[in-house]
């Protein structure tokens, strides 16, 4: 939740405060990534580098892009690749946006426990999303008006799943915005008529279900083979290859150790 | 003589005696907070008025780059889409009739005739909907080479500024005729012919035999769709003329960047064309804002007139200070509260039978206008409450008293005498609660439902149940991902100088109608 986040940002702030003279590292960007794994990551990486500490801010991809093209992050956590114009606006500032996959991760559509649908095929998905389809009688369900649950603005996911299952044609404008992958898992649990999508290592959350795209259910297993439609890469970018404690942080995500975290949590491990 | 010897000695700090500076401290601290406020002001200002000529250039990109050519065909696929709209809902109008006497299995067989014409229809816009994608590609691709070229452009500027050279010949910066890269999508006319032509065909053969509906009291509604259908069609050659008359260096008028400021449509980060309309924000803010004040003035400007006039010192003691009290419960808090707790309630509430009969009931959703218009009527009634209670008990006494004295009751005083007597006073009390709660932020972001779709007006007093987004919500929900500088950047502050000017006009009708309409004392 939002105030999660907030509460990390000022522990992180108060953290920095404390231990001013020690390393460092500024984190933000994808709230997929941020919200769950990068934090586990951070736990795992002060046991073994005594001194190190994190700032760690989660409010979607591209708060992460325009923090690294403000100079007011070390790291950016991304659940989608720079757009041109991000690159090409960091050449002019001279920052080079540099990638690293880190983690593989699926989009699931998730529904209320309560709703009878099982599994939508891909053309169906990108129907509800852009709200040519209104009602759930119209794929097979109980009649009800459907309410849509998205990202905001700011998020990989948002632009992600825009492109990955709707043709990168526009939401519906009836579709609400939630702040993080926890709020729409919750919205969704409440709202019998509600759809919504989130990160697989989401999908346990209490009231809601995933569906099965095109006979496939999103697993990590799915996932790692692309057998799942909504499948991507998600990204550690820095200004230029990382270097100093950012090069340790990215290097020990990408380790056997930091992979298995990244199981743990729900997502697809790199191979 | 004696004038000599009263005059004080200078010296002391700075040569400032005691006076001077007291003077100074006072002095000194008023003219930093104007100097602040300026600042502020010439910030926000300065960081806003640039969205303007901004926004024109995104304007003439949108012409130039070919994408409002595009749009054109794009309308041709979105009314066809709309007519699609039209079947799905016949669809559950059947599904809804049907279900009263059978189960969901057999309904959704029943309708397994009408799901194939729907289909068949839906497919026919394939092969014009491909194009428009490959057109979207194209286009998008243009756009963004452009804009990848200025970046390169600004950073070749940037690097000669500095004096390098040599990195700066390396950079490339290539020629970009858009006329000239325009012409392939301007080349496919001919395509988009052909296809509308196929689709005119296939409709009209698919409408030439509709099927029958399970449910007879809807077939009216399938010989309409088939109007409705010959109008889309009708529209065809008017797209065509346009697309032929396209022309893509006629000039985009200045006003455009202005009205488009005010349009409709909200729409950022997208892959298409983003577009920063104030509308959908400036509906919400102002509903949920009417909402709010429908609840706050009456309790406010009631319990002012209570405490005031009807309560004895005990009474009063307790009220007074209860009611203010609540204006300290910070506006996240409330906001949590809505999310955790009145959000919930208040759907609950909205599914009893027995409140069927209220507009919009049962609400789809727990977040939304209403829901934030409650907490933001807790927040402005502590305002409202202090300042009428004020105005009150500025009614000379003397008023109350000549009242009495002519034989009213107290009921009759208050409502003929008082009330009219501090009529200003609440007035301004009323606008000042207003503006507090246009204002606030926490309470709408968490709890009015973050949608830009404006809502329905056509379903009456139910449209208040719905989810809006405001203007300070958006603000802080996307100020994290703009980049100094950028176009949304501006048009973040261009949301915040309308609220500004908002509050600023609110606050001086306050004070104007105090000014001019206060009852003279004496």
């Amino acid at each position: 939740m939002k105030f999660k986040k907030f509460f990390t940002l000022a522990f992180g702030f108060a953290a920095a405060a404390s231990v001013a003279h020690a390393d460092t590292l500024v984190i933000k960007g994808s709230d997929t990534l941020g919200a769950k794994l990068v934090p586990q990551l951070a736990e795992a990486f002060k046991a073994s580098h005594p001194g190190a500490s994190f700032k760690i801010a989660a409010e979607g991809s591209a708060t992460g892009f325009a923090a690294l093209l403000n100079g007011t992050a070390d790291l950016a956590m991304a659940s989608r690749r720079a757009q041109m114009t991000e690159v090409s606006e960091g050449t002019s500032k001279n920052i080079n946006l540099h990638p690293t996959i880190v983690a593989y991760d699926g989009i699931a559509v998730i529904i209320n426990s309560g709703n009878s649908i099982k599994g939508l095929t891909k053309k169906q998905v990108e129907q509800i999303f852009t709200g040519d389809i209104k009602d759930w009688s119209a794929v097979g369900g109980k009649p009800g008006p459907i309410s849509i649950y998205t990202r905001n603005t700011a998020s990989g996911t948002y632009v992600d799943f825009s492109a990955m299952a709707m043709k990168k044609r526009n939401y519906a404008g009836s579709a609400q915005k939630m702040a993080g992958n926890e709020q729409i898992a919750a919205e969704v649990g409440k709202n019998a008529n509600g759809i919504g999508y989130v990160g697989i290592a989401y999908i346990k959350a209490s009231g809601v279900k995933a569906l099965a795209v095109d006979g496939v259910e999103p697993s990590i297993k799915t996932v790692q083979s692309k057998a799942y439609a909504y499948s991507r890469p998600t990204f550690y970018y820095t200004n230029g290859a990382p270097t100093g404690l950012a090069a340790e942080f990215t290097a020990f995500t990408v380790s056997a150790k930091g992979q298995k975290i990244v199981q743990q949590v729900g997502f697809a491990p790199i191979q | 003589m004696s004038s000599k010897s009263i005059k004080q000695k200078r010296g002391g700090f700075f040569g400032l005696n005691f006076d001077q500076i007291i003077k100074y401290f006072f002095g000194g601290n008023a003219i930093g907070a104007v100097v602040v406020l300026l600042l502020i002001t010439v910030f926000l200002f300065r960081e806003g008025a640039n969205f303007f000529p901004q926004n024109w250039q995104s304007v003439e990109l949108y012409r130039k780059s070919g994408k409002e050519y595009v749009d054109n065909i794009r309308e041709v696929v979105n009314d066809h889409t709309a007519l699609s709209r039209y079947l799905q809902d016949l669809r559950e109008r059947q599904t809804r009739a049907l279900l009263k006497s059978k189960s969901l299995e057999e309904t959704n067989a029943a309708l397994a005739d009408f799901d194939k014409f729907n289909n068949a229809f839906d497919s026919t816009v394939d092969d014009l909907r491909s194009l428009l994608g490959d057109l979207t590609d194209a286009t998008t691709a243009i756009e963004d080479k452009f804009k990848v070229n200025k970046n390169m452009i600004e950073e070749r500027s940037n690097l000669l500024k500095a004096g390098k050279k040599e990195e700066a010949a390396k950079v490339t910066v290539q020629d970009i005729d858009l006329k000239k890269e325009i012409l392939p999508i301007q080349a496919t006319f001919p395509a988009y012919q052909e296809k509308s032509a196929q689709l005119k065909k296939a409709l009209e053969n698919l409408t030439a035999t509709l099927p029958v509906l399970p449910v007879k009291e809807l077939q009216p509604r399938l010989e309409k769709f088939k109007n409705l259908t010959q109008q889309y069609l009708a529209g065809f050659p008017a797209v065509e003329q346009n697309l032929k008359s396209w022309d893509p260096e006629k000039p985009v008028p200045w006003y455009k960047a202005i009205s488009t400021f005010f349009g409709t449509e909200w729409v950022t980060n997208s892959y298409w064309q983003d577009w920063y309309g104030l509308m959908p924000l400036l509906v919400g803010s102002i509903m949920v804002s009417f909402i709010a004040m429908l609840m706050a003035v009456p309790l406010g400007v009631c319990s002012a007139i209570y405490v005031s006039e009807i309560a004895g010192a005990k009474e009063r003691n307790f009220i007074k200070p209860y009611v203010e009290f609540i204006s300290a419960i910070p506006s996240v808090v409330l906001g949590f509260f809505g999310v955790a707790v009145l959000g919930e309630t208040l759907r609950w509430l909205s599914q009893q039978a027995f409140l069927k009969w209220v507009p919009g009931f049962p609400m789809t959703e727990r977040l939304n206008a209403f829901t934030a218009g409650c907490l933001l009527a807790l927040m402005a009634v502590p305002t409202i409450f202090s300042l009428s209670e004020d105005a009150l008990n500025n009614v000379p006494r003397a008023f109350k008293e000549a009242s009495y004295a002519m034989g009213a009751n107290r009921l009759q005083t208050i409502v003929r005498i008082l009330v009219p007597a501090s009529l200003s006073g609440i007035i301004s009390a009323v606008l000042l609660g207003f503006g507090r709660v246009i204002g606030e932020t926490m309470v709408v972001l968490l709890c009015a439902g973050n949608r830009i779709e404006i809502p329905d007006f056509t379903q009456g007093p139910a449209a208040f149940f719905q989810p809006v987004h405001t203007m300070t919500g958006i603000i802080a929900q996307e100020m994290g991902e703009v980049v100094r500088g950028s176009i949304h950047y501006r048009a973040l502050f261009m949301v915040g100088i309308m609220l500004f000017l908002i509050s600023l006009v609110i606050n001086f009708l306050a004070q104007k109608i105090v000014q001019k309409y206060r009852i003279s004392i004496g």
